[in-house]
């Protein structure tokens, strides 16, 4: 009904296809990119005309985010100014809208297990932060004609994300209505849905084969932005040249058959209320990114294959300095390896990374066989991971 | 390298306290200025619990702080638990471990928001773990919510009488703190405002130990909101000031304090003195009440619901609800600080300072102090509260720094702005007051200039200015109310209250 009443598009979705729309890849954009694409494809922009900035790198930093830094804090947020410049300076073809969202919540799926889904205060806000020092001087988007759009947005509550993005986008995009802003929003979930639910399969996939082959994998445990080679620099892949795979958490299977085999004592005895409770762990479950890393460890924890969790994180990152204590030892007393990478910074120290990472291919050429027996002997029967496909 | 499996790892979870512990057991608490922390002692004393104020923390519960938790943890974290730990410590050598975990409980606020402060339980725990103390009993209680029951045991029922007691306390130091600050900077005897503030601090906490209970639930928020018990008291604290003599016409520039929340508020070591300091160096503090942060609590509540409504059916009226409730809050706040004279100001608009800061930093962006930060160094600047703004921030401070670095857009656009943010990590002391002084010192010249422009524009002189002082002694009062008139300092305000009562001619 709502829909035979709404206001037509004056303007025809079509006419917004010669828009351009840069986003920096950047901060929580990392695990939200989907949503973005499906989103903005929906409402008209051609997937080519969605730019996104390149990975974080000293290099992008020097020459377009030099003199544009407002404060010293964590490096993931420090090097926007970098993908704000590239995007304003550095494209052969200018860009018309700067899309720069402030991620409020997080569409996480541990939500509602967990007592809030929100982002870390520095990374909601780090596009108005970074933004200052494009604007303290002169404004350089209008200089440059492009239309700075940095709407905030809960993810995390389904319900008013369409109404927070038509507020700010209804004058930027020709003709746009809220009932097409809300087609687009579920368009982008949908998208975004999808995606995660390819990479848990491939999860899954890689899980299985290891059970097969009672073979060790690594789990991640960090934040989505350490995915960019110019954060987590590409610490994981060292690892993986020694032939070990390697699963990041945002991404791991949530299969309620998996699920059950690994929680469900636990909430027999009431300990957590679903696989997804974490309180038994971590009572103050507000941060998204938080929770997932603390829910990470609790699998590692659990499944035998996961001889060795690696540990990354952000010099200066306030959300994981209190977690540091209990993830190692939510890990350790499982009996699996632990390897926290901390303070990593712009500059990727090579020399102690690899010297490191031959640390822990040889503990895991050592150990994984005792680690893994000892594993599968503390879970129950019946692992899904090992029944035919 | 250990592979082998031991028990789960569990959180902390203290074991309750109980209704039958409450005359053995004395609450611990602290982290407020030392005005509010005793009255808050009173009203727990006066529901039938034993209190205890914690030491104002010092520069060795910084260090002890960092050496038994995580040393990445912000500033306020480190003196705060360095606090606690160093308390149970000497107090374990006078009565033994055993004795303090049956003794003490710990109380302290938690937090519901982005900032890692809400998961501070973690670095306590560790501190306790670290000093031997698994057993101690910490509990955090939200500052969202009036009624929590006895969800920690019901050894503290935070429930409306305890709210509103904590509140009214808060409210009443709040207006007295803001009046001290603007009286000592021009007090003739040295020391008679503190004796004063002291007094005043002791008599109050007679009244809250001695505040009628009328119920549990609607009686108590209904004698809370009608009486003249607390302006009473406050008129009595008025006219214990007029005691005090002033010289206003000392130029001083008004520093505004702004900043994290535990910084902006405590007065010591976790803020170098800050206070203190400012004063000595020749300044008027406008001191950050505890009040605005309330005030901030239920504009950040009622935001949440605002983008419900259209979509929810009961948005409406929980935002009209709630912004009712923000008025009768305002209301209280005006008629406590009426009582002493009108002389502390009112509270700023929250949704002004939305506003003001709107084009730097969004309103929904919480953790911290949000907004605020932004707004009021705004607001002080445009409606001429201020000289200059110090913002207290504390080393890695993640809301805080978001904030300040907003402030490049502002100061950009305000060039004129006097704007001093201050990293305050307890050491590198010398350097955060240097900082800070280079831009005490350019408010000290404006507020000199501001001073003899007066004076020029109404033709009046210093001695003549004072001669109508001393013939008209009740204006040399320290609850004297000069009148404020378009120019920031105290100095240039009286003399524009002098000449508009046709003073001096």
């Amino acid at each position: 009904m709502p829909r035979w009443f709404a206001r037509t598009p004056s303007g025809d979705p079509k006419s917004r296809s010669h828009l351009r729309v840069g986003i920096p890849r950047l901060l929580n954009v990392w695990s939200t990119h989907q949503f973005w694409w499906g989103f903005l494809t929906a409402l008209g922009i051609e997937g080519e005309a969605i730019v996104f900035s390149s990975d974080t790198s000293e290099d992008q930093n020097r020459q377009f985010g030099k003199g544009r830094g407002t404060v010293d804090c964590c490096y993931p947020v420090k090097c926007g100014a970098g993908h704000y410049g590239e995007l304003v300076f550095g494209q052969k073809r200018k860009i018309d809208i700067f899309f720069s969202p402030m991620i409020y919540t997080l569409p996480s799926f541990l939500r509602g297990h967990v007592a809030e889904t929100l982002s870390c205060p520095r990374v909601m806000a780090g596009p108005e932060n970074i933004k200052a020092g494009f604007i303290k001087e002169k404004d350089v988007f209008a200089e440059n004609g492009i239309r700075y759009v940095s709407p905030l947005v809960s993810l995390g509550e389904p319900l008013i994300v369409p109404k927070q993005l038509y507020e700010t986008l209804k004058d930027v995009l020709p003709g746009l209505t809220l009932e097409e802003t809300r087609r687009a929003v579920h368009e982008g979930y949908q998208t975004l849905q999808d995606f995660n639910e390819r990479l848990r399969a491939k999860g899954r996939e890689v899980l299985e084969a290891c059970a097969r082959e009672d073979k060790p994998c690594l789990l991640v445990l960090a934040r989505p932005y350490h995915m960019d080679p110019g954060i987590g620099h590409e610490i994981e892949v060292d690892l993986q040249v020694y032939g070990y795979p390697i699963l990041w958490v945002q991404y791991f299977p949530v299969d309620p058959d998996l699920l059950g085999w690994m929680f469900g004592e636990d909430i027999r005895a009431g300990i957590v209320k679903s696989p997804f409770d974490i309180s038994d762990v971590w009572p103050s479950s507000y941060s998204s990114n938080t929770n997932e890393i603390l829910w990470g460890a609790k699998v590692a924890a659990r499944v035998p294959w996961i001889a060795c969790v690696i540990r990354l994180s952000s010099y200066e990152c306030g959300m994981d300095q209190p977690t540091y204590t209990p993830i190692q030892q939510i890990v350790e007393r499982s009996g699996t390896l632990f390897f926290s990478f901390q303070d990593l910074d712009s500059t990727k120290p090579a020399g102690s990374v690899k010297i490191r990472v031959e640390t822990i291919a040889h503990y895991l050429e050592k150990y994984s066989t005792e680690i893994i027996e000892k594993k599968k002997a503390s879970m129950p029967p019946g692992c899904p991971l090992l029944r035919d496909p | 390298m250990a592979t082998a499996t031991l028990q789960p790892y569990r959180a902390y979870s203290p074991k309750p306290f109980t209704k039958d512990e409450r005359g053995q057991v004395t609450i611990l608490f602290g982290g407020l200025h030392w005005r509010a922390e005793r009255v808050l002692q009173a009203v727990l004393e006066n529901l039938g619990y034993r209190a205890q104020v914690l030491p104002v923390a010092t520069k060795e519960d910084l260090l002890r702080g960092r050496e038994v938790a995580d040393i990445g943890q912000c500033c306020p974290t480190s003196f705060t638990t360095g606090n606690l730990v160093n308390f149970l410590r000497s107090e374990a050598e006078r009565i033994g471990k055993e004795e303090v975990v049956r003794k003490y409980v710990y109380f302290t606020a938690g937090s519901c928001g982005a900032c890692r402060f809400g998961q501070y339980h973690q670095s306590y725990e560790l501190a306790l773990r670290n000093t031997g103390m698994e057993a101690f009993r910490m509990f955090l209680m939200a500052q969202n919510q009036l009624d929590q029951g006895a969800a920690i045991g019901d050894g503290l029922e935070i429930n409306l009488p305890f709210t509103l007691g904590a509140a009214w306390a808060v409210l009443c130091t709040d207006v007295l703190q803001n009046l001290e600050y603007q009286v000592r900077p021009y007090e003739v005897i040295p020391g008679q405002t503190d004796q004063v503030v002291k007094e005043s601090v002791e008599y109050l906490c007679e009244v809250f130990r001695n505040r009628p209970l009328r119920g549990k639930k609607w009686g108590s928020l209904l004698w809370h909101l009608t009486t003249g018990y607390f302006t009473k008291a406050l008129r009595e604290v008025h006219r214990k000031f007029a005691a005090v003599e002033v010289d206003r016409l000392r130029a001083k520039p008004i520093v505004k304090i702004t900043g994290e929340f535990y910084l902006q508020t405590v007065e010591g070591d976790p803020n170098h003195n800050i206070h203190r300091w400012l004063e000595s160096e020749g300044a008027e503090i406008y001191p950050a009440a505890i009040a605005v942060w309330l005030d901030y609590l239920m504009r950040l509540a009622i935001q949440d619901i605002e983008e419900y409504v259209g979509i929810d059916r009961r948005a409406r009226l929980k935002v009209a609800a709630l912004k009712t409730l923000q008025r009768v809050y305002r209301w209280q706040y005006d008629r406590l600080r009426h009582a002493l004279g009108g002389q502390p100001p009112a509270l700023p608009d929250q949704y002004e300072l939305r506003r003001l800061a709107a084009p730097y930093f969004h309103h929904r962006l919480s953790g911290g102090e949000g907004d605020m930060l932004v707004g009021k160094a705004l607001w002080a600047y445009h409606h001429k509260k201020a000289h200059m703004t110090c913002e207290l921030s504390p080393y890695s401070c993640m809301p805080n720094t978001m904030s300040i670095g907003a402030m490049a857009g502002v100061v950009g656009k305000y060039p004129d702005l006097l704007y001093a943010p201050l990293e305050i990590k307890g050491d590198a002391e010398v350097h955060a007051l240097s900082r800070c002084q280079m831009i005490l010192t350019e408010a000290k010249k404006r507020a000199q200039k501001e001073y003899e422009e007066v004076l020029e524009r109404t033709g009046l002189t210093a001695e003549r200015v004072r001669g109508y002082l001393d013939a008209h002694p009740e204006m040399k009062k320290a609850t004297y109310r000069v009148r404020r008139d378009g120019v920031v300092g105290t100095a240039a305000n009286l003399v524009l209250d002098v000449a508009r009562r046709g003073g001096g001619r």
